[in-house]
């Protein structure tokens, strides 16, 4: 797949580039409004990430433009701006999804998932992990025909993790996750703990659990 | 006291003192000006009689007689002419007793000697005293009411023109200082006044608030830039450090560390997520039309946070009614607010304490909320900063960023929604989350259909 990352941030495009690299995609940076707008021109993508703050040009603008020559093509705004207007207009103009810097690249990369899956009508959401089958549609966790009761936030953990599996996700990455734009006082570190131990808890009761691994200073893991 | 009570007093006091002082010496001037308005007249006759006699002659009077004398019917004015010897010479007036038809009387009388032909003569001219000070009594009651009469009169004009020209000063008052929130957002209109002193407050005042505005414009935009620029740099290092994560060739110890790294720039991140969140919401960019059920709500928070309560083994009481409908509010900002709240409940709270939760409408038709924690209280000096920023009273544990309360409050502010708080340390501390029926955000009560059994 085909990104085109429009980011001034130097640095964080080359970031963003690196990550995506190693999932297999093709990735292309454009540092200014002009370079975003010559790159649209020349190629085609399957998705453009649009910072909405350029230096020489609003965001906005680019992915107005962009529909035209890339209509095919999925829209992330990524930006620092989180005003409601700007999240709006950015949606209203045909956006996918919208990333409040900062985010996890981790986070950025689900994204692309769910609208590729989304896009490219990828139905089947059944995933098996263990002795488990994990609907990602209805949201349930499935054994032998019998559905196992998790909570939102149990079950949005397993599902992330299953969708980055073989990886191992941080603490943080995961609250992230979870609690979107949500604003916490602390660090509360035990939470995610508690939330793999209740997964495990109400999964052991059917079978065993190996595959959802603690990396011990590091975070978790479902390993297949 | 009020200004214009203290001058209304005032020129009121003084008046009546003038008044006074008047009164007390109007007696003494009444009797001075009679007597002397009696030495002009008996002057005055004196002239006339010797005019007469220098044009026809003492004889004029005599007629013959040695002597002159004629008084009034009722003896209160007399005149005597009579010859004396050569050497006598008179020009007084004094007060004196004569003898007429028998009756002793006391008179104001004019002796003056003249020469008429050669001979000497004594004329005499006399007024009762008692008719000199008959006038006295009347005429200081008459000057009394005269005066009373102008001293109110007076008054009520002072009032009149005190209230007129105090009205710029209420005005200014009320229009600057009273029933103003803070930031002042609307403009302001100087007050109509041509009293100067009054200009000079008004422009004073205006030109203060403007500072005042302007300073506070500036701090939260300069919060609101700040954590806009440091967004980007946390992007980054966040970003750098989840691909050298995702490195295949890390050891467990570097892991760690960078793991260690992650935690730290996620609390920077959440630092300046929140001091976004508080200008954000101090610059009204969220949406105020949402409804959300309180029970609902509360049910949700118990849910996100329940683990921590199994931690700690803390019971939790809810009891809040399920009719009431909360309206005009944001409903993640009012999660926040709740969430931190009960958060906090369950941070600085005892191993096996207690949470209550409970709600209650008010005689003035307000809605109450409670959260009540069994904790290690808040001192009573620290309570009037707890919701200051980066203000942390409790020092024990795990305390935070110190953001919370904070941001509970700008949340309530932006919702007129009243937050008290009672403590008692070591024992409890409670929150009272009060909506006022008239204020932006309110609440109703959904009257729920009976189902017909």
């Amino acid at each position: 797949m085909k990104v085109l990352i429009v980011e001034d941030e130097k640095t964080l495009a080359y970031e963003i580039k690196a990550f995506l690299k190693k999932s297999f995609y093709l990735c292309d940076v454009a540092h200014t409004f002009r370079t975003g707008l010559e790159q649209l021109e020349l190629n085609q993508y399957d998705f453009i990430l649009i910072d909405l703050s350029l230096p020489d040009g609003d965001g906005l603008e680019i992915l107005k433009r962009a529909k035209k020559s890339n209509p095919d093509a999925a829209y992330i705004i990524i930006t620092a701006r989180t005003n409601l207007k700007d999240r709006v207009s950015g949606l209203d103009l045909g956006a996918d999804d919208y990333l409040a810097k900062p985010f996890y690249l981790l986070e950025l990369q689900s994204r692309m998932q769910a609208i590729a899956r989304r896009k490219f009508n990828i139905t089947d959401d059944l995933l098996p992990i263990g002795e488990f089958n994990i609907d990602l549609q209805k949201r349930l966790v499935i054994h032998d025909q019998q559905k196992i009761e998790l909570s939102r936030k149990e079950f949005d953990l397993l599902s992330y993790l299953l969708l980055h599996k073989n990886r191992v996700l941080t603490r943080v990455q995961l609250s992230e996750h979870i609690w979107g734009t949500f604003v916490k006082d602390d660090y509360d570190s035990n939470y995610i703990d508690a939330h793999i131990k209740n997964i495990r808890k109400k999964l052991n009761v059917w079978a065993d659990t190996e595959w959802l691994e603690t990396v011990r200073g590091v975070g978790y893991r479902i390993k297949k | 006291m009020k200004l214009s009570t203290k001058l209304t007093l005032f020129i009121t006091g003084s008046k009546l003192v003038i008044v006074l002082l008047f009164v007390c010496a109007l007696p003494f001037l009444v009797k001075h000006i009679a007597s002397e308005y009696t030495n002009y007249t008996l002057l005055q006759q004196q002239k006339k009689v010797l005019n007469i006699i220098s044009k026809n002659g003492a004889d004029y009077y005599f007629d013959g007689d040695e002597t002159y004398g004629s008084y009034t019917m009722l003896k209160e004015e007399f005149i005597a002419l009579l010859p004396v010897r050569d050497d006598l010479k008179m020009d007084t007036i004094k007060d004196s007793q004569r003898l007429i038809e028998s009756d002793t009387l006391n008179y104001r009388v004019l002796s003056v000697t003249f020469k008429d032909h050669n001979k000497n003569y004594l004329l005499e001219i006399g007024k009762t005293t008692t008719s000199i000070n008959q006038y006295d009594k009347p005429l200081q009651r008459f000057a009394l009411y005269v005066l009373i009469t102008l001293i109110a009169l007076t008054i009520l004009i002072d009032l009149t023109f005190i209230r007129i020209l105090i009205r710029p000063l209420a005005k200014i008052i009320n229009s600057r200082l009273i029933n103003r929130k803070f930031p002042f957002k609307d403009k302001q209109q100087s007050v109509d006044t041509s009293t100067t002193d009054f200009i000079y407050l008004d422009e004073s005042l205006i030109l203060l608030m403007n500072q005042i505005n302007e300073a506070f414009h500036k701090e939260r935009e300069f919060t609101s830039n700040a954590s806009h620029e440091l967004m980007t740099p946390i992007s980054i290092l966040q970003n750098k450090m989840e691909n050298l994560l995702a490195e295949e060739n890390l050891d467990e110890s570097t892991s760690v560390a960078v793991v260690e790294m992650m935690k730290t720039v996620d609390r920077l991140k959440n630092i300046t997520k929140s001091l976004l969140l508080i200008s954000r919401i101090e610059n009204e960019q969220f949406i105020r039309r949402e409804e959300v059920s309180p029970l609902l709500m509360f049910n949700e928070i118990i849910e996100e946070i329940s683990h921590r309560l199994e931690e700690k083994q803390i019971k939790i009481s809810l009891s809040i009614s399920a009719d009431v409908i909360l309206e005009g509010v944001n409903k993640d900002l009012l999660f926040q607010l709740f969430f931190n709240l009960v958060h906090n409940a369950i941070k600085f709270n005892r191993h096996e304490g207690q949470i209550e939760i409970k709600d209650r409408r008010l005689n003035d038709g307000s809605y109450e909320i409670t959260i009540a924690d069994t904790g290690i209280g808040i001192p009573e000096a620290d309570l009037p900063y707890i919701f200051n920023r980066f203000k942390k009273a409790n020092l024990e544990g795990n305390v935070g960023f110190g953001l919370g309360l904070a941001i509970v409050k700008s949340i309530a502010l932006y919702h007129q929604i009243q937050i008290d708080v009672q403590s008692k340390i070591n024992e409890s501390t409670e929150f009272k989350i009060t909506f006022s029926p008239t204020a932006k955000s309110s609440y109703r009560e959904e009257l729920l259909s009976v189902p017909n059994v």
